[in-house]
């Protein structure tokens, strides 16, 4: 065995050393885009997704939200879930919020909209909602009679603005009307626009907690959610079962739990193309490269023959051949990841925008590299192994003179 | 050294068949050299594959050195390929990407050899054959001549018991095929290599001990070269 694998470690290395370098260019070619084909496209949908679950996490939801149990609408003690949530180890942040139904008229146009009441300096470690404050400034801890308005809702949205109703001419400092659900009316002035190019976000609108409190003459400590930020990604729900753990008996979920609720279909069907994605690459990957090697092969035929014909056993060659397969793959490899990789780079700095407004980053998963990395070697063996099996059991003769 | 008995090798079947080899029965003994000769078609090469272990026979048997090696098993036969036999195409056979020294020494590191000793196996019989300063050249950088020489070293690097050469001037022009053919002489004369060469060149007869003309697949003659 030892001496097959001297054999053919040096038929593979004169093979790689003076075989025709055009040959080996193209293969090697050829052979980085089936890389690419197996790790692009779930790479994108990869950043498409962490698209949509960011925004969950971003915005609405926190790392982990926990809300009312039952058929409550509010989380009665919220400040008292606030401090057990605080106390837990692993916890960055936490604020809570109010979530009300409410129509925003201005100039005799008018729209509905989700208010939020939010604590505005807690907000700063828990959501990008100060950050996206495209026009004006994001609410402070005074602003009572001032909301934030989404761009949509102002008329100003590039994105969204021939889809949704909005308010026209409202701009910062307008003032505008607003009728919540108990039908209680306030005049707010416009503080601030926020725009997240998502619209659950650019449709809302954003007021003081107290605001809410008072509009709705709720006692002091009453919320629609309460969101928590972790300091490690990826440990949500261990973190989950810590906060259940601190005594907290509301409902808590991660961002995954309700990210799924809510965009479910969506990421089902993104996780339905993304499988087939790599099953499909797969077996393009898998034909092509077959075709590849046993093309190469079959060109080496005769070579096999004489190799037969002179007593080197079959073992050598078969192994010759997974060797030359291996290498030509590695190198496949190898510019293949520097293809994917300065697509990533180009990608980030210019990412595709999807929608008109979202922006989408390929995401590179190390976990995706690897499997496609291992799944391309694993076929290489067998590609290269197969076929050079198959000529080593012709006969001497057909295999040098084909007869 | 080499037993052939009723050596038969059919192609085809019924009406269709060819009977490239009908009944052939010889003996060589070790330190012959012996030229194989006949016309086109007349069993010469068949019968040279067979005895090389490259091809089966349809019926009789074969012996080198006693042992039938005709019924071998196919890993059997590939060692004995390696270790025992020695062959020498028309076409040269080698491999177009691999030194003068690697497509001889890759022999000895299929037997277990070191690479370092492979290699001193490979150069001393590319002295024999005159080529030891063209090691390092690959096929496509030697003439024609030159090829064959490699083809020989391979063939007697391992110091094979019984060396096969099918037609191996066929590609050659006179000057290089008389170089080969001295070659044959020095190792038979000198080495005590037992040769079997087909030929059908009339002055190659000269070189050799012996000649057995084929004609149809039979033996027609088996005689003796008287020394010039």
């Amino acid at each position: 065995m030892i001496d097959d694998i001297r054999v053919g470690a040096l038929i593979a290395a004169s093979s790689i050393k003076r075989g025709n370098k055009k040959t080996l260019i193209f293969i090697v070619f050829v052979l980085s885009l089936i890389f690419m084909n197996l790790v692009f496209l779930p790479s994108m949908i990869g950043g498409m997704t962490v698209l949509f679950t960011g925004f969950m996490q971003d915005y609405p939801y926190g790392d982990i939200v926990i809300e009312p149990t039952g058929d409550n609408t509010y989380i009665n003690n919220a400040d008292n879930v606030l401090q057990k949530v605080r106390a837990v180890e692993g916890v960055r942040a936490a604020t809570k919020r109010l979530d009300v139904g409410a129509s925003v008229e201005h100039k005799q146009k008018v729209v509905g909209v989700t208010v939020t009441g939010v604590l505005p300096t807690e907000e700063y470690e828990i959501s990008r909602y100060p950050y996206i404050i495209k026009e004006g400034d994001f609410l402070g801890e005074l602003s009572r009679d001032e909301i934030i308005i989404g761009s949509i809702i102002s008329g100003t949205s590039t994105s969204f603005g021939e889809i949704y109703d909005d308010l026209g001419e409202a701009r910062v400092g307008s003032l505008v009307d607003v009728t919540y659900s108990n039908g209680v009316k306030r005049t707010y002035k416009v503080k601030g626009i926020m725009e997240a190019t998502f619209e659950l976000v650019d449709l809302n609108a954003m007021v003081h907690y107290k605001e809410i409190e008072e509009v709705y003459g709720l006692d002091v400590g009453e919320a629609t959610s309460v969101v928590v930020r972790i300091d490690e990604a990826g440990t949500e729900e261990q973190m989950k079962v810590k906060i259940r753990e601190a005594g907290v008996n509301e409902q808590v979920f991660t961002w995954a739990d309700k990210s799924e609720a809510l965009i479910r279909q969506a990421m089902q069907s993104l996780g339905a193309i993304d499988v087939m994605s790599k099953f499909v690459g797969l077996i393009v990957g898998a034909a092509l490269i077959l075709i590849i090697i046993y093309i190469n092969i079959l060109n080496r035929k005769k070579e096999i023959g004489i190799l037969k014909a002179i007593g080197i056993t079959p073992g050598s060659i078969v192994l010759s051949y997974a060797f030359l397969s291996m290498f030509y793959v590695s190198l496949g490899i190898f510019a293949g990841m520097v293809l994917y990789l300065s697509l990533m780079i180009y990608f980030q700095a210019n990412p595709v925008i999807f929608y008109e407004t979202m922006k989408i980053r390929p995401q590179i998963d190390p976990m995706l590299l690897i499997q496609s990395i291992v799944t391309m070697l694993t076929l290489s063996v067998i590609a290269g192994t197969l076929p050079a099996w198959s000529v080593s059991k012709e006969s001497i003769l057909k295999a040098i003179w084909g007869r | 050294m080499i037993r052939v008995k009723d050596l038969k090798r059919y192609y085809g079947s019924g009406a269709t068949t060819v009977r490239a080899l009908n009944g052939v029965s010889f003996e060589i003994r070790k330190g012959e050299f012996v030229a194989i000769m006949g016309a086109s078609g007349s069993g010469k090469t068949t019968l040279l594959r067979i005895l090389a272990l490259l091809d089966d026979a349809t019926g009789g048997e074969y012996t080198i050195r006693g042992l039938k090696v005709s019924r071998l098993p196919e890993a059997e036969r590939s060692y004995y390929r390696l270790t025992q036999v020695g062959y020498v195409f028309q076409d040269y056979a080698l491999i177009n990407e691999m030194t003068a020294a690697e497509n001889v020494y890759i022999l000895s590191m299929m037997e277990g050899k070191s690479k370092k000793e492979s290699y001193r196996t490979a150069l001393e019989a590319l002295d024999k054959v005159g080529l030891k300063d063209k090691h390092d050249r690959v096929p496509d950088e030697l003439s024609g001549g030159e090829k064959q020489r490699v083809a020989i070293a391979r063939a007697i690097a391992k110091k094979p018991d019984i060396m096969f050469a099918d037609e191996p001037c066929a590609n050659l022009d006179t000057i290089n095929s008389e170089q080969v053919l001295e070659v044959f002489k020095d190792l038979n004369d000198n080495y005590g290599q037992t040769i079997v060469m087909v030929t059908h060149e009339p002055w190659h007869v000269k070189y050799v001990d012996r000649v057995i003309t084929f004609k149809d697949g039979v033996v027609v003659g088996d005689e003796w070269v008287e020394e010039q």
